[in-house]
């Protein structure tokens, strides 16, 4: 039997944004008219431990994907902080922003295209490394990390085309995992796989949060999966967070609009064949 | 000692390159084309230059004559296999100035903002909208004709269009999730460029490349053809055909030697570019998998 | 002519000489009814849809028979399909910005559909175009109609395709992942509309997908395909709490839904080992066997066909069924 995760609510937040806020300038409408501006992000606390799983869900449109790119340090905030390990990523000098850069790694939604397909897998996992500059035993450390996510050592020579969608999901999450991250976040990881692979790289991101302490955010649409992989969840709307719980909270008693809009679009086998599923 | 067999054994595709026709026919030609211009710096029938006043306007298949003579008694086959040379001086080297400017200028345009992009394609558009011929008229006109002049104006007219089609593939593959990730474990620009976009642009460039290097063949024929092109002793089959219009009434097959080489060696070069496109390009591939 | 059809696939193969993709399948939609083609990409489902549409890649050829409407559909010539497509059987795409066209207004892809295949004069047509997208309970439909393509959102965009494929009350429509690309939240009123569309005209409908639970809300039978061939088929209910095929129990244990996973965490989703085959390496005998926990030297040799009664499937060591372990 697996233990559960006991909830570390007592450990210190790795990596959490503060009152964060983003606004976008558009076109202008008319000439001499002030650009209007579209507010993506509107003062959004989040925060993950480690060994915790976070989730984070909302419609296409809610800001999830631009809260997603602040938090890989992609965007530059207008107003607000991002800090990793108690330290701004923005304005806690160059030393800090390597650590972070170092620290927290993503896994994108297309294995397909996380991967360059001129480069063998066993560059590709190096290539963190070598960009960062991690001193050590690389060749080792890819053995390591290869057994970690379950994958043999003769796939280092080979090329991404060789791969199923699952393997090279293992893979990418395999290249996130070498420069030895704190926090991994997984931006909607099984979406593009095939249905009977998805539990695989689920219980693989779980089996790396209780093995390795790791915090992890996960992205995603659908709240099914989302609650399966994840013990508190974010639900964001036209840019906020709106509700934040546990997934068994949120399923049975949604407080917010937009949470009650995810839970009543959830389908399940058992509601469809008693025949009120589109009720 | 026990000798274990697997219950089924896999069948192991091996991993072929798809020889479709076009591009065996194209590789044949292509290769027969570099082979007599190598051939023609060792051995050559006898001088094309040198006019042999006997021996004028020998038919096909004479001894030592295999392809006649031409209204001066100089050697057909000698003349062709000398243009060959002509040929693949002017056409590679237009096609690989092109590509090299090219591909720095669609690289730029497609990595470096919007601001040099819009320049950039801007300028390739203008430069597009002069007509190629007018363009190695003007150069020939100023700068005297010739071979340099020639690859000189071949260069400027067809830079731009690999611009332009290196910088949409470019932007292709920056757009991949791979490049997102090299960017957040901090590799630079220069870097991106050189080890993930190039690699996979490298057959778009490979087509590109021998796409133009027909048509480089074709405009220097046709340049040559109008005078303005190289000049003896250099040869070129468009000086040829321009020749063969003065014994034009005396003997036709004069000018269907070098029109043969053109038709044969820019089909070829076609073939092998649209053999090399299936090939090589990824995505079709997949298609059809 | 008694008790038609809306379709009915007899040993269908569809193969482009390199690859099968389809290998022998068969089954049977009553005037009406709703069957359900569940598999993953490289399933071949996708491939049998094109199939009955008469729409395959070029390179593509079908063999087998499709009888629908009184015809055999794969020795039909591509004008008589192609009279066909959008009247008695009709198809609705997973990418619906795709499958309109960027340049015309959505009212009139819907009405030129209308005239193309009714005979009516433009003006009933496009007062039928806006019967329908009311019905498709679209907003403001004058205005509506004379939006492009991609001046209206993807579930709007998914509700118009499906108003063009129910334009000329068609005897089959065929659905390929209708709701992948629309936000979960708007799924449901899409498939609402479809299954109450679909009804309203009495029409049967293929609906194809790899999600279980649409396929348990909106269908009567269920057909799982693998590599090419259909593997399960039977009653939705029947399918679902009992499966017979290892691989349709798998699907069903794999997927997190709501019927698969406490809430809190410490649930664990048993998953299926290995990769769906490449159509180019299938193995020999049952395609599911080096994936399958149960399989053995016959799994690996001969290949199961189909049987039972209302429930078939193929497999050699089927799942026992619940009143199979109550009796042991």
């Amino acid at each position: 039997m697996t233990a559960v995760t006991p909830f570390p609510a007592d450990a210190r937040p790795l990596l959490e944004v503060r009152q964060l806020s983003q606004t976008y300038n558009l076109r202008r409408q008319k000439l001499f008219a002030s650009r209007p501006t579209l507010r993506v992000l509107d003062t959004i606390d989040l925060s993950v431990r480690p060994g915790e799983a976070v989730g984070l869900v909302g419609e296409s449109g809610s800001g999830k994907t631009t809260l997603t790119r602040m938090l890989t340090g992609v965007e530059k905030p207008m107003s607000g902080n991002v800090l990793y390990d108690g330290l701004d990523v923005w304005t806690g000098g160059e030393a800090h922003r390597k650590l972070f850069r170092r620290s927290v790694q993503v896994v994108l939604q297309n294995p397909r295209s996380s991967l360059d397909p001129r480069m063998r897998v066993g560059t590709s996992l190096l290539e963190p490394l070598r960009s960062l500059k991690i001193e050590g035993d690389h060749a080792a450390r890819v053995l390591e990390v290869l057994d970690q996510v379950g994958l043999q050592k003769s796939a280092l020579e080979r090329f991404p085309h060789e791969f199923s969608g699952g393997q090279l999901q293992r893979i990418a999450i395999a290249r996130a995992l070498m420069p030895g991250p704190k926090v991994l976040i997984a931006d909607e990881p099984v979406s593009a796989l095939d249905v009977s692979i998805q539990a695989q790289v689920l219980n693989l991101l779980k089996d790396l949060v209780r093995d390795l302490g790791l915090g992890l955010v996960f992205i995603a649409h659908d709240l099914s999966v989302v609650a399966y992989t994840t013990s508190k969840v974010y639900v964001m709307s036209s840019g906020k967070i709106v509700e934040v719980g546990k997934p068994l909270d949120l399923f049975r008693n949604p407080q917010a609009e937009a949470t009650q809009a995810l839970v009543g679009a959830v389908l399940s086998v058992e509601a469809g064949l008693a025949g009120n599923a589109l009720a | 000692m026990t000798i274990t067999a697997p219950a089924v054994s896999v069948p192991k595709r091996r991993r072929r390159l798809d020889l479709n026709a076009s591009l065996v026919v194209g590789v044949v030609l292509t290769i027969g084309f570099l082979a007599i211009a190598i051939i023609s710096f060792f051995w050559l029938p006898s001088n094309p230059n040198i006019p042999n006043i006997k021996a004028r306007m020998m038919p096909p298949f004479s001894p030592n004559h295999w392809l006649g003579t031409d209204g001066l008694g100089r050697d057909i086959v000698a003349q062709l296999m000398v243009g060959a040379r002509t040929s693949i001086l002017v056409g590679a080297g237009g096609a690989s100035i092109a590509l090299v400017l090219g591909t720095i200028t669609g690289l730029v345009a497609a990595a470096y903002g919007k601001f040099a992009d819009e320049a950039i394609s801007r300028g390739a558009d203008i430069l597009l909208s002069i007509p190629g011929m007018v363009t190695a008229l003007v150069l020939a006109a100023t700068m005297g004709s010739g071979a340099f002049t020639t690859i000189l104006a071949l260069s400027a007219f067809f830079t731009p269009s690999f611009t332009r089609v290196i910088r949409s593939a470019a932007m292709g593959v920056l757009q991949e999730d791979f490049i997102t990730s090299a960017k957040l474990y901090g590799r630079g620009r220069l870097f991106i460029l050189a080890r993930h976009v190039i690699p996979n642009i490298a057959g778009v460039m490979i087509v590109q490349f021998t796409l133009y290097f027909a048509a480089g063949i074709l405009t220097e024929a046709g340049l040559s053809y109008l005078g303005v092109g190289v000049t003896r002793p250099s040869i070129s089959w468009g000086m040829m055909l321009n020749e063969a219009q003065q014994t034009v009434g005396i003997s036709s097959p004069l000018a269907i030697w070098p029109g043969l080489a053109i038709v044969l060696v820019v089909l070829g070069l076609n073939l092998l570019g649209d053999g090399l496109r299936d090939v090589l390009d990824p995505k079709l591939k997949r298609r059809s998998a | 002519m008694t008790s038609r059809n809306a379709i009915e696939v007899r040993d269908l193969v569809v193969g482009n000489g390199d690859v099968t993709a389809v290998r022998g399948v068969s089954f049977t939609i009553p005037q009406g009814g709703r069957m359900g083609l569940v598999g993953e990409s490289g399933s071949g489902k996708s491939m049998t849809a094109l199939a009955l549409m008469g729409l395959l890649p070029m390179g593509w050829s079908t063999h087998g028979s499709v009888l629908h409407d009184g015809v055999d559909l794969v020795t039909q010539s591509d004008k008589a399909l192609s009279s066909r497509r959008g009247r008695t059987i009709s198809m609705v795409f997973q990418d619906p910005l795709s499958s309109l066209n960027p340049v015309r207004r959505v009212g009139d892809q819907i009405s030129w559909v209308i005239r193309k295949h009714m005979g009516v004069d433009k003006k009933t047509a496009e007062q039928q175009t806006i019967e329908l997208i009311t019905q498709m309970k679209l907003p403001r439909p004058e205005q509506l109609v004379r939006a492009y393509p991609h001046e209206i959102s993807g579930g709007q965009r998914q509700r118009i395709m499906i108003a063009m494929a129910l334009a000329c009350y068609p005897q089959l429509i065929i659905a390929d992942e209708p709701t992948t690309a629309l936000d979960v939240t708007v799924q449901k009123q899409v498939l609402r509309l479809l299954n109450g569309a679909a009804h309203d005209r009495g029409s049967a409908l293929l609906m194809i997908t790899h999600d279980l639970p649409i396929i348990a809300a909106m269908c009567d039978t269920v057909a799982v395909m693998y590599a090419g061939r259909i593997v399960e088929m039977g009653p939705v209910a029947e399918v679902f709490r009992n499966p017979r095929h290892h691989y349709t129990r798998g699907l069903l244990d794999s997927q997190p839904t709501m019927d698969n996973i406490a809430l809190d965490g410490t649930s664990r989703l048993v998953s299926i080992p290995g990769m769906v085959p490449p159509l180019h390496d299938l193995p020999t005998g049952c395609a599911f066997n080096p994936r399958c926990a149960v399989a053995t030297d016959r799994c690996r040799a001969e290949m199961p066909e189909l049987s039972g009664d209302t429930l078939k499937s193929a497999c050699w060591h089927p799942v026992p069924n619940s009143s199979e372990v109550a009796a042991q």
